[in-house]
């Protein structure tokens, strides 16, 4: 495996057990307070980080370098796909929380998120996509990312709090990053796409902060 | 969702019992009922449910009647605190 894949496995693998963080306070936090906010997002990150994982223990286990991708494309392509419907879901389910909260459960919020994945359901239009499978994930993944950011800062706004404040940097630089490797893929740039992989792990870094900030011995 | 509203409060009113108790160190009930802002009978019917779940302890002393929060009470405050903070995050109060 060269120097390229080994870091974007391991960045991939920072993000998830990030996300699987986030994830564990959410749960742990829903149970004590019986928050079904909190059970949903912690959901939602579980499947960011499961999916995230997926994708590096695909290029770790099965040792995967540019030369052998070529020969398990197939492989690769599926999971991608399964790694971008994975996130896609969890990203939902992040908007679909977030648009009861900000907007009272907002009908239209929910609907409009709805309909971004509706375009990943529909098997008769993927197959007319083909290669632009990969393109359309990732626009979906951004659209989601787009309203998660619009909502966090209407939050960020409102209260001034420091924490919403992180949360909404790291969800601003998680869409920077989708938006570099769509672009990377429309463009076919390795150090783009590579780009875009350093700014998500910044985002997740934010996540981090965030996480030990308001868990155990955080100062908030 | 009219569920989910019902057990936040019902989460926060414990928070401040616990709250009350902690920082009155041996609370008596009227101390609680002022600082949690609660009627009597309500008051006492969650003190009784803290005290069933082991977070509040009745002691008597000099026959009075005081509260007292125990270590899980104590757990059980900051992590409800550590909660609020991660939901304050997202908007979401408890």
């Amino acid at each position: 495996m060269n120097a390229y894949f080994i870091l974007n496995s391991a960045l991939n693998l920072i993000g998830a057990l990030v996300a699987l963080a986030v994830s564990y306070y959410g749960f742990r936090y829903g149970k004590v307070t019986g928050s079904s906010f909190l059970k949903t997002l912690s959901l939602g990150f579980m499947m960011l980080g499961v999916g995230l994982l997926a994708q590096a223990s695909a290029f770790i286990f099965f040792d995967l370098d540019a030369v052998r991708l070529a020969d398990r494309g197939t492989f690769v392509y599926s999971a991608t796909m399964i790694y971008l419907a994975l996130q896609a879901v969890a990203y939902l389910m992040i908007t679909v929380s977030y648009a009861r909260r900000v907007q009272g459960g907002s009908k239209a919020a929910v609907e409009t998120a709805g309909l971004a994945v509706l375009a990943l359901s529909q098997p008769s239009s993927l197959l007319l996509l083909g290669t632009h499978l990969f393109e359309l994930g990732e626009l979906v993944l951004v659209v989601l990312l787009a309203m998660i950011v619009f909502q966090g800062g209407l939050i960020y706004g409102e209260s001034k709090n420091r924490l919403a404040l992180m949360v909404l940097g790291s969800f601003s630089l998680i869409l920077v990053a989708h938006v570099a490797e769509l672009s990377a893929s429309l463009l076919s740039s390795g150090l783009l796409y590579l780009v875009g992989d350093l700014v998500q792990l910044a985002g997740f870094g934010l996540l981090l902060l965030f996480v030990l900030r308001s868990g155990p011995d955080g100062r908030n | 969702m009219a569920g989910t509203e019902k057990q936040r409060s019902t989460i926060r009113i414990y928070l401040d019992i616990l709250l009350a108790a902690e920082d009155e160190g041996n609370a008596k009930p009227t101390r609680i009922l002022q600082r949690a802002n609660l009627p009597h009978d309500r008051m006492m019917k969650h003190v009784a449910e803290l005290q069933k779940r082991g977070l509040l302890e009745e002691v008597t002393s000099g026959g009075g009647r005081f509260y007292v929060v125990t270590s899980k009470g104590k757990g059980f405050v900051k992590e409800v605190q550590r909660a609020e903070a991660f939901l304050s995050a997202f908007g979401v109060s408890l």
